[in-house]
Formats: structure tokens, C-alpha cells, sequence
């Protein structure tokens, strides 16, 4: 796990050494497979609804009320260029902890359903999108591929910038 | 309790008794050089030198140290303070600050700091220089003679072999009246070796009639095997040494000196030349023939030979008692600092942990009066309302232990007040008003730099030079005030001076030259002066050191409203400039007035709430929107307007629309809202950054059902009405939407 | 029984220290921040010794240890003055008032240790 390698050099030696690999929280949005990396997941809630901000885009769907901690929701589907998540019953917010621009923040992600955590070895992680994929590539860490479907690993840190989402909420009530 | 936590705790009385001593070196200023002032300054130094020292802060000791014996010789009277010296020690004061800072954040000191650190030292040694310093040296040499003799006299015993020294110890009369027990160091003596031999000479002991059993009357004759030297089995015996004889013989001592010995004590000859002769030191028969001769010459030469020389070396220093009247320290009238009060030091973090435990505590139980009521139970609704009662204390209570008061943030100014005006050649005075005032210790912080900021202005640009200040008429000394007060659960910071006002001119010309107003667009005096919060405009000619970095007073602003307050200016040309803050007393948990519009619940700060009235109830103004309120016309929004707010799914036809009438500061204006839920306690939550370009939310709130309500910005909401208002009139009936 | 000693400072760091450090050498320790909180604090406890400093605010050391030695039940508790290098007068005079011993600040833990043995048993 600690070791990091060239993964070229890697697939050579694959056979003895410790494969370096990563959990990821997959998750579905749509019909498409999307994961995170665990370490910056914190829990799982059930969809209660939110509480709608006056003014908001579109991405962002409102806050939540977290043990008494107020956490903004977003939309990732609208963050990521597709159409807003229609809420079901399988709907969950996925909560994550992130790091930065110097500070923590606690965001919420709508999702449709939480799929399962999997650990995706490194040397599977394909860097560049490999399909059409009409994602901006710095919300993207890579593809991997899992049980014929692939899957899409965010770059929460780039996607889900406090900066930039700020900054979409000033244009917005410009 | 660890060593890491002692260290914070140094930390933090560094920075208290820092504060402290800066605050008596600026009273000495003023010319309140009493005794009491002295202390505190010197006893500033004195701690943190020796707390430093337990820490092995070698740096902050060392500097400290000689800052210490100059102020304990001020304290004496034997250094006086001039201004010149004032202004040393208060950057002697900031290098403490400095070298502590260093310490605190782990880093080395920088070369040039320990550089600035040694050349005032230099300064301060020219005060130092004194008669004095021939007397230590005095003291010096006669003691390192001593040593010397010492020495010379041990010379002859192998070094770092265990050998027999031996002690004789006439402890003085009043050992154990001192709270010294004779065992004790007899007991501490055996950890340096073995103690061979130990005899207790009873010969003083006097009659039972006169027996004082707080006297000391044993005398004690000790062998002790030990590799220590003399200086070491000497320093057993420091605490008592003044009061006593005692003599140390290292081994290997000729046999003339233990004679000496023999004589010079009190006891019988034979009695200790037993001891001797027991202990190995003599023979019998060498005690015998040196007795012998020693009593001829003393026939002949009538008094004994070398005794004065050995003494003078093995006495230590003569029993020299000063008279404790003489030099009783004088009493300075009673006066008991302020800072001094009976205080524990809380962390912070725990009192930020308790409050927001109390935030849940209110929360609950706003939730358990809605379940009561709606049990419909008397007994029950009584018991409630009774926790209710004590929950607000216990809010109170708890909110009161993070309230400071700002005369600590003030005192801060005493010193840029004075370094600022030396700087700039001005006479400066400075007046503090309502330094007890009390408000929350985490805005404290946040005000520091706003309030540094216009005081900084106040001096560099407000106040004129004294030769301005003379054509002006005015007196040669400027004036800067400083008040705080509390008004209607607000406190309020008022920072005047008594210099040129604000150059409304220079601000209009500026401000047409940046673009920002149309040149023929009349504005009043009050419009002009709000002009000087507006990102950009600095009126400053020269750009000092001082002020005018480019962080104006659109900064100030900002962080003030950051803490859901306000700033107004008043100036009047030629005779001065006051900026009046208001902020609440605390950010954590605020009294609201709880209201809905459509789908959304709002809270209204509780302090700006004047009244409510059905809308329809007042003659409105055609076509604007504002209304009639006993003949005087008040600007009014409706939320569901300016956070263009979905209407309800289910919404009741006709909701009759509610306006609270806001007040803050001089202006008042009208919310207008669908419904009103009445007054809530509530906690306040601060809203993630990501909606930091949301005007007219300050924060959101939990309610007691656990919803999500947010706490509006008034004073954004009646500037945003004021405005509007205002361009309705101008455009008269052109309807236009003013984009938030 | 484990004997304990009293610490009057102003420092609540310094008190600190030497806590740790007593406790460390099996001593009970009670902490007092000038010489009235000391004089309050043997209200009728054991205290075997009393370190104190001398240059404290509302009561300083050399008075405390004048009170002290009018306190029956203590006038025989050893005491050590906490003294700064080159204030001589001032450990004459603690001496004069009763202290007999005293250690020069700044002084290390051991330091300490080491005089508090001579005077008086863990």
C-alpha cells in the first residue's frame, strides 16, 4: 500500500510486489458509475429533503441540518454538466470532508444510489478518459474499469473547489 | 499535567505580563511613577525571567535578565526613568515579546532580532554603569581569594579517590527556629559518601530551668568518606553557613591545623582529640606531643600561633545579620491593580466547547415546548416553562465568562498613539472612556484590526501638525478619544479626534476621477463621507507608512459587518471626525424574532425589531414601496421579493402580508413577511464560505424542530430597501428591480 | 507518608514546572499565587516545606514568611526563598525575617530538588 510506483515499471513486477491500491466509495448518478476516494468520505444519510437557499444556482440544492452543523448540498450532476438529479427513494447524500484552499469543509453530495466501496489498484487507473466524456478533465483522477462498467474517479479537491464554487455563487447573483 | 502544558501556560502569562508591563511603562508616561507601577514593570521581568530560566530559554533569560537589574535598580531609586530610558524599555518590553513569540512558534530567532536584542542591552548598560560595580568586583575578588586558599589547601588530595573529610559542625542557636533540621543536612551529607563517624558533643546543653527547646544546643563531629570536594560538601551546608561554624579539614591534613582545630573550638581539648584520634585522623601520640608543644609556644608568644590565618580561611563569611528595620521595605499605599483580581485561566476552546453545548441545550429545549404544547398538559407546560427560565440564565451565565472588557484592547492604543504621533512629529493626547464595557471575547479579536486601522487614519490624516493645528486656532496637543458604551443590546465603539474632518471636497473629486459618481450628481455631506468605504478610494496626498496600504476603509467595513455590525461617520470640516461601531454583544446565540416568507423561515435579529403590523393596516405610498407610518414614510421589501422566493405548493389564498419595522443605527425601514412566529432563542450557525456573496443572510439557525432558518442581515436589508426606495422616487413610478 | 510542600509564585508556569517536577521526586504539592493565597492555604494542612518567591503582587514573600513565622503550627517549616542574582538585600532580608534558604532565580528543576533534599526527606 505504501509503496508508489511507476505503474510501467509496476505491471512488470506485479507477480511479488505489494499491488498499491485505493478504496474508492462508488456511487450512482443517472446510469453512470462515479467514485471517491474513501478517505474523503465521511458518512452516508437517507434523503430528507433540504432546505432551499434563496438565490442559489442550480448546483446547489441547499443545506442540510447535520447534527447541528449546516451543510450546503450540491448537485453533482449539475456540477459535472448534466441535468439536475430528480429525487427517488433510493436518493442519498453522500456527506465528504475536504481539504482545501487552506481550510476543511464539509459538503454533501446528492447521489442515486450508493453502489459499494472498492479497492481499484493503481496500476488500473487509466489517467485520461479514455471515451468521450464530456467532463472537465480536472474533475477527473481517472477511469477504471469494474465488472464491465466504467467507472469515473473524481477529483473532489478540483470539482468540488470552495473557491470555485463560491465564485459560481457571486455569478450567479450578479 | 505536562511539561507541553506548562510551556502554553508560559506562553500565555508571558504575553499577559508582557501586556501588563507595557501598559505601567506607559503610565509612567503620565507621570504615575508610584512604587506599585514600579513592581508591576520590574516583577514583569523578574517572572518570565525565572519561569524562562525552568524552561532552559537561554535567549529569553539572558536578555531579560539585565532588563531586570535595571529595573530593580529604578525600583531602589538608583536609576531614575527619563523618557529616553522609557522608550528603551518599551522595545525592551517588544524584544521580550519577540523572543517569547519565537519560542512559541518553534522557530530560531533571526540574526537580526538577537542583533537588535544586544544593542539594547548596550543601552541599557550605559545605565547600568554605576558605583556599584566596584563593590561586586569587591565581592568578587575577596571571594575568589578564598577559593584560591581553599584550593591551595586541598592541594594535596588525589583527585577522584574516596578519602575522609572531616566536618566539624557547631550549627547556630536558631537552626531550628529557621525551620532547618541539623539531620537533614546530616542525612543529605550521606548521599555524597559514607559517613564513617559521627559524634553529637551534648556539652551546651544548659539546666533544665533554662532549657529552650527551640534552641539548638548539639554540636557534631562527622567523618565522612566521600570522592566530592570541598566545594560540593561545602554546599550542604549553604543554608546554614551564615549562622554557623563549620569547619571542613579534607583529608591528609597536617596535624598542626587539627590542632588548630582542637583549640579553636568551644569543647574541651581532650574531648575532641578523642574524636580525632577515634576517627584515624591522629595518632595518641601525635595529638599528644602537638598538644604539648603548642602549649609551650602559646607560653611564649602568648597567643596562639597561625589561628587568626585559619580562620580567615575557613570562616566563610562572617556572621553579618542586617537589621531587618532597617532595610523593611516600604510600604506603598494600598492600591490593588485591576489585572490582579482572583482569576482562573479557562482554555478558550473549552469555553467555546461549553457554549455551543449550551446552544444545543436551547435548541432542545425549544423543542420540548413544542411537544408540551402540544400535550396540552398544565402541570407539564408549567415544569417547562420553569426549565426555560433556567436554560436563559444558565445561556446568560455561560455567555457572560466569554465576555472580556475592551479596556485591554484600548490600553494597545496608548502605545501606537504614542510611538504614531512621535513618528509623525504630533502631539497627541489620547482619552478613554468606557474601558469596563464588556463584550465578546472572540470579537475582540476580530475588531482589533478595524480599530487599528481609523485610529491609524485619525492620527496620520485627522489630526493636523501642530503648526496647522496653530493657524487652525487649536490647541498645540491633539486629542484622540476612544469610548465604548452599551445602547439597546448593542455596544457601541466611538473613535473622535479633534482634527480637519473629512476633506469632502478631495473625497468628490476623487471619486469623480475614479469614476465612481457622476460629476453632477449632487450628493450630501453624509452620502460623501459613506464614499470612503468604497473599495479603492484612499483621499491620502502621500501614501505613509502608516496608513493608505492600499486596505481601506472598505476592509474596515466589511469586517465590521462581517460581525453584524455597522460603522457611521460624523465630520464636521475643521473640528474633528468620529466613526461610531455598533456590534452585538455576542455572536454565538442571539434573541430573534422568527418570521416565514413562502416556503423559507427567517430569524430577525431581536434587537432591531420595532414593531409589526398587518400591512394592510397603513396607507401606502402609490406606486413605491413604502408606507405611511404615523406621517413618516418607511421604505419596506418584501423577502419574498428580494430572494425571489418560490411561492408555496399549498399556499393559503390570500396570506395577509406582515411588516416589521427594523431599526439600525438612525435608519429604519420595513421587512415584509407572511408570517410571524414570535420570539426564539436561537443559535447562531455561520454559513458555509460558499454562500459568502448572499446579501442580507448573516448566518442560518436551527430551530427548535430542527429546520433550518436564516438570520437576516438587517443592516445590508435597510441599506438595500433605502436604496431602492430612493430610486423609486428619483424615477418616479418607473418600475425597476433592483438585482441583489 | 509522602510529605508535602508548598509553592508560591505568581508564575502559574513556573508553579508548573516545579509541580512536575516535585511529584516526580514523590513530594505532594500545594500551589499558592502570592503570599495571602499561601497564608490562606495552611489553614491547618501538613506542609513540610514552603518554596516561595519573593517578588509577588498583594503580598510579597519576605511578609509572608514574617506571617508565617507567627503561625504557631508553622514556625518551624523550613522555607526557601526564590531570590534574583544580585538582589542581595533582598535575601538578607528573607534571611533576617526567618528563610534561611533560598535558591537564585533562574534555577533548574534539579537545582531545586537538590535543596529541597538537603532540608527535607521525600
Amino acid at each position: 500500500m505504501t509503496t508508489r510506483q511507476n505503474p510501467r515499471q509496476h505491471n512488470r513486477v506485479a507477480a511479488q510486489e505489494v499491488i498499491p491500491t485505493r478504496q474508492f466509495l462508488t456511487f450512482r448518478i443517472g446510469a453512470e458509475l462515479f467514485g471517491m476516494e474513501l478517505g474523503q468520505t465521511r458518512e452516508i444519510l437517507e434523503y430528507n429533503g433540504v432546505t432551499e437557499v434563496p438565490l442559489m444556482p442550480k448546483f446547489l440544492r441547499g443545506v442540510i441540518n447535520l447534527r447541528g452543523e449546516v451543510v450546503p448540498v450540491i448537485d453533482l450532476a449539475v456540477r459535472l454538466g448534466r441535468n439536475p438529479l430528480q429525487v427517488q427513494r433510493r436518493t442519498c447524500i453522500i456527506v465528504v470532508e475536504l481539504h482545501t484552499d487552506d481550510q476543511d469543509y464539509v459538503l454533501g453530495l446528492l447521489a442515486d444510489a450508493v453502489s459499494e466501496v472498492v479497492e481499484i489498484a493503481d496500476s488500473e487507473i487509466d489517467d485520461a478518459p479514455a471515451f468521450g466524456s464530456n467532463i472537465r478533465a480536472e474533475f477527473i483522477k481517472g477511469i477504471a474499469k469494474r465488472d464491465n462498467q466504467f467507472v469515473v474517479l473524481l477529483d473532489a479537491n478540483n470539482a468540488l473547489s470552495m473557491r470555485d464554487l463560491a465564485q459560481l455563487v457571486e455569478n450567479q447573483l450578479q | 499535567m505536562s511539561m507541553e502544558s506548562a510551556l502554553q501556560t508560559f506562553y500565555a502569562e508571558a504575553e499577559e505580563l508582557l501586556h501588563n508591563m507595557e501598559a505601567a511603562l506607559l503610565r509612567l508616561e503620565d507621570g504615575e511613577a508610584d512604587s506599585e507601577t514600579m513592581n508591576e514593570i520590574f516583577r514583569a521581568a523578574h517572572t518570565i525571567k525565572g519561569s524562562a530560566g525552568l524552561f532552559g530559554l537561554h535567549a529569553i533569560v539572558g536578555f531579560t535578565h539585565v532588563v531586570e537589574n535595571l529595573l530593580d535598580r529604578a525600583r531602589a531609586g538608583t536609576v531614575i526613568i527619563d523618557t529616553h530610558l522609557q522608550g528603551v524599555l518599551l522595545r525592551c518590553r517588544d524584544h521580550m515579546a519577540a523572543l517569547v513569540a519565537d519560542v512559541a512558534n518553534g522557530r530560531d530567532s533571526t540574526p537580526d532580532l538577537l542583533q537588535s536584542g544586544d544593542l539594547l542591552l548596550r543601552e541599557l548598560m550605559a545605565y547600568l554603569e554605576a558605583p556599584r560595580s566596584d563593590a561586586v568586583a569587591a565581592d568578587a575578588s575577596e571571594t575568589e581569594q578564598a577559593a584560591a586558599a581553599a584550593a591551595q589547601d586541598d592541594a594535596n588530595i588525589p583527585p577522584g579517590r574516596a578519602d575522609t573529610w572531616h566536618l566539624s559542625l557547631r550549627l547556630g542557636p536558631d537552626v531550628l527556629r529557621n525551620g532547618m533540621d541539623p539531620l537533614s543536612f546530616i542525612r543529605f551529607l550521606g548521599t555524597l559518601g559514607e559517613i564513617t563517624q559521627l559524634v553529637t558533643l551534648d556539652d551546651h546543653l544548659p539546666d533544665l530551668e533554662s532549657y529552650d527547646a527551640e534552641t539548638l544546643y548539639l554540636a557534631f563531629e562527622i567523618d565522612l568518606r566521600t570522592d566530592a570536594g570541598r566545594a560540593e560538601i561545602e554546599d550542604v551546608f549553604t543554608f546554614v553557613r551564615d549562622d554557623s561554624d563549620i569547619r571542613i579539614l579534607p583529608p591528609y591534613t597536617k596535624v598542626e591545623e587539627y590542632i588548630q582545630l582542637i583549640h579553636s573550638l568551644p569543647e574541651g581539648n581532650q574531648r575532641l582529640g578523642e574524636i580525632l584520634i577515634q576517627s584515624g585522623a591522629l595518632t595518641r601520640d601525635s595529638l599528644e606531643r602537638a598538644l604539648t608543644t603548642q602549649a609551650i609556644i602559646n607560653q611564649q608568644e602568648q597567643k596562639p600561633q597561625l589561628l587568626g590565618e585559619i580562620l580567615a580561611v575557613q570562616q566563610a563569611i562572617p556572621n553579618e545579620v542586617v537589621s531587618a528595620a532597617l532595610e523593611r521595605q516600604k510600604k506603598s499605599p494600598e492600591r490593588k491593580p485591576a489585572a490582579e483580581a482572583r482569576t482562573i485561566r479557562v482554555d478558550a476552546e473549552k469555553l467555546d466547547h461549553l457554549i455551543n453545548l449550551i446552544g444545543e441545550l436551547v435548541i432542545s429545549r425549544q423543542r420540548v415546548d413544542l411537544l408540551a404544547a402540544q400535550t396540552g398538559s398544565g402541570p407539564l407546560l408549567e415544569a417547562v416553562a420553569a426549565l426555560g427560565g433556567f436554560t436563559e440564565h444558565i445561556r446568560d451565565a455561560a455567555l457572560t465568562l466569554r465576555m472580556v472588557q475592551i479596556g485591554d484592547t484600548f490600553q494597545r492604543f496608548r502605545r501606537i498613539v504614542r510611538d504614531t504621533a512621535h513618528e509623525l512629529g504630533k502631539s497627541i493626547d489620547l482619552e478613554i472612556s468606557g474601558a469596563e464595557t464588556e463584550l465578546d471575547r472572540s470579537m475582540v479579536e476580530k475588531l482589533t484590526d478595524p480599530l487599528t486601522h481609523i485610529v491609524r487614519n485619525a492620527l496620520d490624516h485627522g489630526i493636523e501638525s501642530v503648526e496647522t493645528r496653530r493657524e487652525r486656532g487649536k490647541s498645540d496637543t491633539g486629542t484622540l478619544r476612544l469610548s465604548a458604551y452599551h445602547d439597546a443590546g448593542n455596544i457601541v465603539i466611538e473613535i473622535s479626534d479633534d482634527g480637519g474632518g473629512l476633506n469632502v471636497e478631495k473625497i468628490r473629486a476623487k471619486a469623480v476621477a475614479n469614476g465612481l459618481i457622476d460629476p453632477n450628481l449632487e450628493l450630501s455631506s453624509y452620502d460623501l463621507h459613506q464614499l470612503i468605504f468604497h473599495p479603492g478610494l484612499s483621499t491620502a496626498e502621500k501614501v505613509t507608512d502608516l496608513s493608505g496600504r492600499g486596505v481601506g476603509m472598505d476592509v474596515v467595513k466589511r469586517n465590521i459587518e462581517a460581525l453584524q455590525g455597522g460603522i457611521d461617520i460624523e465630520s464636521t470640516p475643521g473640528e474633528g471626525t468620529l466613526f461610531r461601531i455598533r456590534l452585538p454583544l455576542t455572536l454565538a446565540i442571539i434573541d430573534g424574532f422568527h418570521v416565514a416568507a413562502r416556503n423559507t423561515q427567517f430569524i430577525i435579529p431581536q434587537t432591531t425589531v420595532l414593531e409589526c403590523m398587518d400591512l394592510a393596516s397603513l396607507p401606502a405610498v402609490k406606486g413605491r414601496n413604502c408606507v405611511n407610518l404615523r406621517g413618516e414614510p418607511i421604505p419596506f421589501i418584501r423577502l419574498s421579493d428580494i430572494f425571489a422566493l418560490a411561492p408555496a405548493a399549498f399556499a393559503v389564498q390570500d396570506v395577509r402580508e406582515k411588516l416589521v419595522v427594523v431599526q439600525f443605527g438612525n435608519e429604519r425601514a420595513g421587512i415584509v413577511v407572511e408570517h410571524l412566529y414570535g420570539e426564539v432563542q436561537t443559535v447562531v450557525k455561520p454559513l458555509s464560505p460558499i454562500f459568502q456573496a448572499l446579501k442580507g443572510v448573516g448566518g442560518s439557525s436551527l430551530l427548535g424542530s430542527g429546520d433550518i432558518a436564516f438570520i437576516l442581515d438587517i443592516p445590508q436589508l435597510i441599506e438595500l430597501a433605502i436604496l431602492r426606495e430612493a430610486r423609486q422616487a428619483a424615477q418616479a413610478g418607473r418600475k425597476q428591480e433592483q438585482p441583489l | 507518608m509522602g510529605k508535602t510542600i508548598m509553592i508560591v509564585d505568581d508564575s502559574a508556569s513556573l508553579r508548573q514546572v516545579v509541580a512536575i517536577a516535585l511529584k516526580g521526586a514523590g513530594y505532594d504539592v500545594v500551589e499558592a499565587q502570592n503570599g495571602q493565597d499561601a497564608l490562606s492555604k495552611l489553614d491547618g494542612k501538613k506542609i513540610n516545606l514552603i518554596i516561595s518567591d519573593v517578588n509577588m503582587p498583594v503580598m510579597d514573600g519576605i511578609s509572608m514568611v514574617k506571617e508565617v513565622k507567627k503561625l504557631p503550627a508553622y514556625k518551624f517549616t523550613p522555607i526557601i526563598m526564590l531570590t534574583t542574582e544580585g538582589a542581595d538585600d533582598k535575601k538578607k532580608e528573607g534571611q533576617a525575617a526567618g528563610a534561611k534558604a533560598w535558591i537564585v532565580k533562574p534555577f533548574q528543576p534539579e537545582q531545586m530538588l537538590k535543596a529541597v533534599s538537603m532540608l527535607i526527606a521525600p
